[in-house]
């Protein structure tokens, strides 16, 4: 039903746009854009009403004629001139700018494009656009499926096992009964095992020498594991996309991590900087509405106005350093100039929540420094510490950042170090000292 | 004899089974086994770490509370000697308006007596840049200019200020400002963005004055291009656009 609306809507578009109102439509659109936009929309309430067919609202209203032109060009003399326009006037408490300088013809373009405009909210949605951060279901249920036949197959596999010695132990007592030997020589499960070991000492020996070895080595690399958090990603309270917010909008990683440049942590949002934009945006479709119901909800948004109960989100942390550890995000990103994706990888394809990225990801991000150890170990760090270099000298004399200084120490004060550190090309984080224990551990 | 060895050699495999099983954590929310738990969670205050649970001890009364702390009220960063730095970073003497608290959330703040709506907008109009550009620091204040618009502006108001920004051109967003096309004093842009204006939540969390003294110097480059370009002699080649004080009437 929609669909057919849908077509019928765009066709009358499109008979419109036939119909030679085009050059007064890009008039309107051109100047909707440029002077309404910033406080009106279509199709919804913002700082100022939604103007889809307000001249109509205005008439039905009991407006006189033409004193919604003269609202557009002065509020003020409208508002006194006309009684709906002077209620309209205290309806909300941001004033309207004045525009004397638009045309009664102009001001027409404006409402004739605006009134043109489908409301999105009975569009269906555009397909491939950004979709919600829940994961696919069908991943999980072929990942349980599986680990399900493995347990069917050890069960039936030691079903046959069990049947098949109890025949085996049963024709056994048979052969001694007709033999007459004493059914008392019928041995337990664990005398039978001890007296095939006892006969087969040498392979009995080996193999459990292989097993004890495997066990140990499975072992010393199972220690080798614990506090390694590649691939941790645990669940968040708002399932948030970075897809969406990074990729599809081109928001900076440091318009919401400000704090990255200032501070040893980059930072978790406050509600306030997510409010920035979402006070406008509140979702394309029910997955996305209903998760940006709970923001609203921490911010005391009601849709029209803050109610000033707010209450926190509970973020759950993502990236743990061990306390004896001391990492500063904004030495690294401002000082060391490191890209926020060597660490965290390409953010804009993360659809699911936040988590610790392998190294292997990591390493097929473009201008990465490769590395092998798993991230967020101590091998991580001191490898990069080890390849990454720091920024060129202060060739041209005017650099002033911290490592143009270090680069004209080393020029001035020690020559033959400073060739010795460039013979690879570059002078390494490691070279100034960045794989001393006290940098980090202090 | 035998039989105790049995007991305690069956009892031990029990024992390192279970380890083995219960260590395979099942809950996602868990980063797993750690050497020294007491090593990781520290009981001196970090940021995002809640504190109601120290060791082992439960506090209610901290918990959600005691992390990412905010200074204690009336006092403010140490920002060096340098009195013109210092007189840039002192608290912002304008006040928002009562209504600022329905419209931008900002509940529990000082707000101005004057309940004239705009009233300190329009006061700002008087106030001018603290943060003078000259032939020798212009360079400077553009590039950080860029570094910080890129940062905090550019996905709304676009990379040329004409407000096209990614979440403009992506259909999420509408009606972000030209900024090329201001006319507004710069007080009256500091004031903005320290609190917001209409639909634009303010950004005094996310750059600090010296920061949006910066900014607007960058955005004086989209009104006039040759904005903060100088002859040899020092001088201004174009006067700043001559802050034009904001004409539309207000209630």
């Amino acid at each position: 039903m929609f669909r057919s609306f849908n077509k019928w809507c765009f066709g009358a578009i499109a008979f419109l746009l036939f119909a030679g109102t085009f050059d007064a439509q890009a008039q309107g659109e051109g100047l909707f854009k440029s002077k309404c936009s910033t406080c009106h929309q279509p199709h919804k309430d913002g700082t100022g009403p939604k103007l889809f067919e307000v001249r109509k609202k205005w008439a039905d209203g009991g407006a006189k004629e033409g004193s919604i032109i003269k609202w557009v060009n002065n509020w003020q003399s409208a508002a006194a001139s006309d009684p709906y326009a002077e209620g309209v006037s205290k309806v909300k408490s941001a004033a309207m700018n004045l525009f004397p300088d638009l045309t009664k013809e102009q001001i027409i373009s404006i409402f004739d494009y605006v009134d043109a405009q489908p409301d999105p909210a009975t569009a269906v949605t555009t397909p491939g656009g950004p979709t919600d951060g829940s994961m696919d279901p069908n991943a999980a249920t072929e990942q349980s499926g599986s680990s399900m036949i493995w347990i069917l197959l050890a069960v039936v596999f030691v079903t046959i096992i069990l049947a098949v010695g109890g025949v085996r132990r049963q024709l056994k007592a048979a052969i001694n009964e007709r033999d007459g030997i004493d059914s008392k020589e019928d041995a337990s499960y664990a005398e039978e095992f001890r007296t095939w070991a006892w006969k087969n000492k040498t392979y009995v020996g080996i193999m459990s020498l292989i097993l004890v070895i495997l066990l140990i080595v499975t072992g010393i690399q199972g220690l080798g594991t614990i506090g390694v958090v590649e691939a941790y990603q645990p669940s968040q309270p708002i399932n948030f996309p970075h897809t969406v917010h990074a990729g599809v909008n081109g928001i900076d990683c440091k318009y919401c991590h400000n704090s990255v440049t200032k501070s040893k942590s980059a930072g978790i949002p406050t509600v306030n900087v997510c409010m920035n934009c979402h006070k406008q945006i509140n979702g394309r479709d029910a997955a996305q509405q209903a998760k940006i119901k709970a923001l609203y909800a921490a911010a005391g948004w009601d849709g029209n106005e803050y109610t000033g109960k707010s209450t926190p989100i509970v973020w759950n942390k993502v990236h743990v350093l061990p306390d004896h550890v001391y990492f500063n995000h904004s030495q690294h990103v401002v000082v060391g100039g490191v890209d926020c994706k060597q660490c965290h990888g390409d953010m804009t394809k993360q659809l699911e929540t936040a988590r610790v990225v392998p190294i292997e990801e990591l390493n097929k991000v473009e201008g990465n420094i490769p590395l092998t150890k798993p991230t967020l170990t101590m091998g991580w760090c001191i490898e990069c510490h080890q390849e990454k270099g720091i920024a060129e000298g202060p060739l041209d004399g005017k650099k002033d950042g911290y490592y143009d200084e270090i680069h004209r120490r080393l020029l001035n004060n020690d020559k033959s170090l400073y060739n010795k550190y460039l013979e690879d090309g570059k002078v390494t984080v490691k070279e100034l000292g960045g794989w001393e224990c006290a940098k980090c551990h202090y | 004899m035998n039989k105790i060895f049995k007991a305690i050699a069956s009892i031990s495999g029990v024992a390192v089974l279970g380890l083995i099983f219960g260590s395979c954590s099942s809950n996602p929310d868990s980063a797993g086994l750690e050497y020294m738990p007491d090593m990781y969670r520290s009981p001196a205050i970090e940021p995002y770490v809640d504190y109601g649970e120290v060791k082992g001890s439960l506090d209610v009364s901290k918990t959600l509370k005691i992390s990412a702390l905010v200074p204690p009220m009336r006092t403010i960063p140490y920002y060096g000697t340098n009195e013109e730095e210092v007189l840039m970073m002192l608290p912002y003497h304008r006040l928002p308006n009562a209504v600022f608290a329905k419209s931008h959330g900002y509940y529990g703040w000082d707000f101005t007596s004057n309940n004239e709506l705009d009233y300190e907008y329009l006061q700002a109009a008087a106030d001018v840049n603290p943060y003078k550009i000259t032939a020798e620091n212009a360079e400077k204040i553009f590039a950080k200019g860029k570094e910080l618009y890129s940062a905090n502006c550019m996905h709304c108001h676009g990379e040329k200020g004409d407000g096209n920004g990614p979440m403009v051109t992506a259909g999420s967003y509408v009606g972000a400002a030209n900024l090329g096309g201001l006319t507004i004093a710069e007080g009256q842009m500091f004031y903005s963005i320290y609190y917001g204006r209409n639909a634009m939540g303010g950004h005094a969390s996310l750059v600090n004055k010296k920061e949006i003294w910066t900014l607007i110097h960058y955005i004086h480059k989209f009104q006039n291009p040759s904005y903060g370009t100088f002859d040899e002699k020092g001088l201004p080649i174009s006067a700043p656009s001559a802050a034009v004080a904001d004409t539309t009437v207000k209630m």
